[in-house]
């Protein structure tokens, strides 16, 4: 590099700055036409490995759409997920839950599939309450990946041995109390304790809530509840917990939501409340003696309710919609899709392959199809979707929660906090 | 007094050099060479600090356009968030416990690697492998294994009796997890302390034990004046490092800081009202928030160094 102008370090320079800047708008279309997706979402490896067979099978007949996949936990997929969207690198289809569309639809992430439906997008086989949980502002942004409800898992063993019953036949229920002296029974018998202390998530409070013909947030997005009940409801808990019927501080305070650091696939605890869409998880990690039971109500109405677990969504900046709806489409209505998915993301969306796949259905698929049915009465329409903040709302609560079981404050104050806390969170 | 005989020699100027072509030419190269760090520098680093400090006035949820809000952030972070207090206060405790101990430990074992034994050269290595695997996350998942409940640690402590149970699930101790984590790491200030103890002259150490110096005194009266640069050094770039420590907090708590905000490093919050909360804006007047402590702080080191702190050829 012997003689070097002036002028030539400055073009030297604004070349380095455009390879940069070349590389940084990266297209995903190659020059065959065919498209490249990113298809996202969070689960166990039970799900990560149906959703990459229907995935396979998506590609098998759609030669000129390629899917690149990624999972990971529920909270690094979240971690990950605002990051990438944020800087404009987003996923084309992206799997959310209640708590999340909300927060997406509401800053305008997700693409309003509104001129899908009915053409590429059918969901005249998927019920109106499961799509409800999918619009926002009356719009639908994302839809039901599948239909689940709550439920307690438990194995059998550790309540047989005690003498304590499960109501699990259709139509048996079981009252507050009733729960917590099958649970006190099994954390007396010192093995593990009876359940996983489920004070600490917001949507068990929720079930309570609707119990009581309340709810979580008014149909405006305004709380729906006062510190009193909150208060009742983490007192009920807390009389469970010097007896071991819920597990203690040290496990709960490690409880996210996902199946690997579950209380009961820790063998901490006997039994979990849960969404019956990670039964197949807990078959796949736990063991296949594992029985399903309805929530406890001390009220006629049993709280639970038809839920999308997940949803899919696409992309509000995706440059390849029309593919990522034509494989949104192919998940949720596909026949194929539905028997590789099986109970993955609860039972199929779609009625008509949900009869297809219960029928054919084994193992842990098997035993969420037979708690559908069994509570088949029990179970009311969709709640409506959490609004914008909820997310916060949901980490304030469990982070109060903490304080609660380390008694680090008393129920009657963090019960206030929460209030306190959520508002803000709505506020904002 | 009469003249000298001795004539001066006259000072002969060198000739001023002329501004040649070839020096600018020269100039023009060495920015040539240059260019890839001022380009990295300016879109990598100065070019996103201005924004955040641009952000920092805004309420900016990371999809939408920032609007501007003033300096309503700055107030609500001062007025009314109790957890920004409290992450303050827990990364309050983190530095002034873990920084202590870590240099502490770094000089005790550099004092022990400075003797003349054979194999030094694989201690060294070996004391100094942790720091290589820094702030990695195995290292990270590593310790939470190790320290959760009925992990190594807790049955070690179990065995002689001290049954405190895992320290990363329980409040009171979880904080310590991480301080331990960043005593474990050592080795960079060890193997800088270990430099300066090769700089201390033999003979100041001879002398000393003459006059009766036993080992304690010589250690305080030789070692410690002679390191104090060193020390002072070492002091600044833990502390500034120990108040940006987040991924330890980040994996053992599983993002959250839990359990009861017990790990909540002001450098987690701040991610989490970022990432998780939607308020980058927020997120970025904590970032300068920080800058401007740990400078103040930094500041404040130097300052008291003119006390302390003894380099060779000053009078005390």
């Amino acid at each position: 590099m012997g003689r070097m102008s002036r002028r030539g370090a400055a073009g030297l320079l604004v070349g380095l700055l455009a390879s940069t800047a070349a590389l940084s708008g990266c297209g995903s279309e190659s020059a065959d036409g065919s498209v490249t997706l990113r298809f996202v979402w969070w689960g166990n490896e039970d799900r990560a490995k149906v959703t990459r067979a229907a995935v396979e099978e998506f590609q098998k007949r759609n030669p000129d759409i390629k899917v690149e996949t990624e999972y990971s936990g529920y909270d690094a997929y979240f971690q990950k997920l605002s990051t990438q969207v944020a800087g404009g690198a987003g996923p084309d289809l992206l799997q959310l839950d209640r708590g999340t569309i909300g927060e997406y639809a509401g800053r305008n992430v997700l693409a309003d599939l509104g001129e899908y439906v009915g053409k590429t997008l059918k969901v005249d086989k998927i019920p109106a309450n499961l799509l409800e949980g999918g619009k926002v502002d009356g719009k639908q942004h994302a839809v039901a990946a599948g239909a689940t409800t709550q439920m307690l898992i438990f194995d059998p063993t550790h309540f047989e041995a005690v003498g304590a019953k499960v109501p699990t036949a259709p139509g048996e229920k079981w009252t507050w109390t009733e729960f917590a002296d099958a649970m006190t029974k099994v954390g007396a018998a010192g093995q593990v304790s009876g359940t996983t202390d489920f004070g600490w998530a917001i949507d068990w409070f929720e079930v309570w809530l609707h119990q009581r013909d309340k709810s979580l947030y008014t149909p405006d997005g305004k709380l729906g509840f006062s510190a009193e009940e909150l208060t009742e409801y983490w007192e009920m808990i807390g009389k469970m917990r010097p007896g071991k019927g819920v597990s203690p501080a040290e496990v709960t305070t490690k409880m996210d939501g996902s199946v690997q650091n579950s209380g009961m696939v820790t063998k901490q605890a006997a039994s979990e409340i849960g969404y019956d869409s990670g039964v197949t998880g807990y078959f796949s990690a736990y063991g296949p003696s594992l029985k399903v039971a309805p929530l406890p109500s001390d009220a006629a109405e049993s709280g639970m309710a038809a839920m999308p677990p997940v949803s899919f969504a696409v992309g509000q900046r995706s440059k390849h919609k029309d593919a990522a709806v034509k494989l949104l489409d192919f998940l949720v209505n596909d026949p194929e899709a539905g028997k590789l998915l099986g109970a993955s993301r609860g039972v199929p969306p779609n009625e008509e392959v949900r009869a297809q796949v219960c029928s054919s259905a084994e193992g842990g698929s098997k035993a969420v199809c037979d708690y559908e049915v069994a509570q088949k009465d029990k179970i009311g329409p969709a709640f409506g979707a959490w609004p914008t903040g909820s997310s916060a709302i949901k980490r304030d609560f469990q982070r109060t929660y903490d304080d609660v079981i380390f008694n680090r404050v008393s129920v009657a104050d963090a019960a206030k906090r929460v209030i306190q806390d959520a508002e803000k969170s709505l506020g904002s | 007094m009469t003249q000298s005989l001795v004539k001066r020699p006259e000072v002969v100027e060198p000739p001023p050099a002329p501004a040649t072509r070839g020096r600018r030419r020269g100039q023009g190269v060495a920015y040539l060479f240059l260019s890839p760090w001022i380009i990295g520098a300016t879109l990598l680093t100065i070019g996103p600090m201005v924004a955040s400090l641009y952000l920092s006035f805004t309420d900016y949820d990371l999809f939408e356009a920032p609007s501007w809000i003033g300096v309503e952030n700055y107030v609500t972070m001062f007025t009314a968030d109790e957890r920004f207090w409290h992450a303050t206060w827990t990364t309050t405790k983190y530095v002034l416990i873990s920084v202590p101990l870590k240099l502490g430990l770094a000089l005790a074992v550099a004092m022990l690697l400075n003797r003349q034994r054979s194999g030094v050269g694989l201690y060294r290595s070996a004391f100094y492998a942790p720091s290589l695997l820094g702030a990695s996350v195995s290292v990270a998942l590593a310790w939470r294994a190790m320290f959760s409940t009925d992990g190594t640690v807790d049955r070690l402590l179990s065995s002689v009796g001290l049954d405190l149970g895992g320290w990363v699930d329980q409040p009171q101790y979880a904080l310590y997890t991480l301080v331990a984590l960043a005593a474990w790491q050592f080795g960079a200030p060890m193997v800088i302390f270990l430099a300066g103890l090769k700089q201390v002259p033999r003979e100041l150490y001879e002398a000393a034990a003459i006059d009766g110096a036993g080992p304690a005194r010589r250690f305080l009266s030789v070692t410690l004046p002679m390191l104090s640069p060193v020390i002072l050094f070492n002091l600044v770039l833990e502390t500034i490092h120990a108040f940006q420590a987040f991924t330890g907090a980040f994996v053992v708590s599983s993002g959250r800081g839990g359990p009861s905000d017990a790990t909540l490093l002001y450098p987690l919050y701040l991610y989490q009202r970022g990432f998780t909360d939607f308020r980058m804006g927020y997120a970025s007047a904590m970032a300068w928030v920080l800058l401007v402590v740990v400078a103040v702080l930094t500041a404040l080191v130097f300052r008291s160094a003119r006390r302390w702190v003894f380099y060779a050829g000053e009078d005390r």
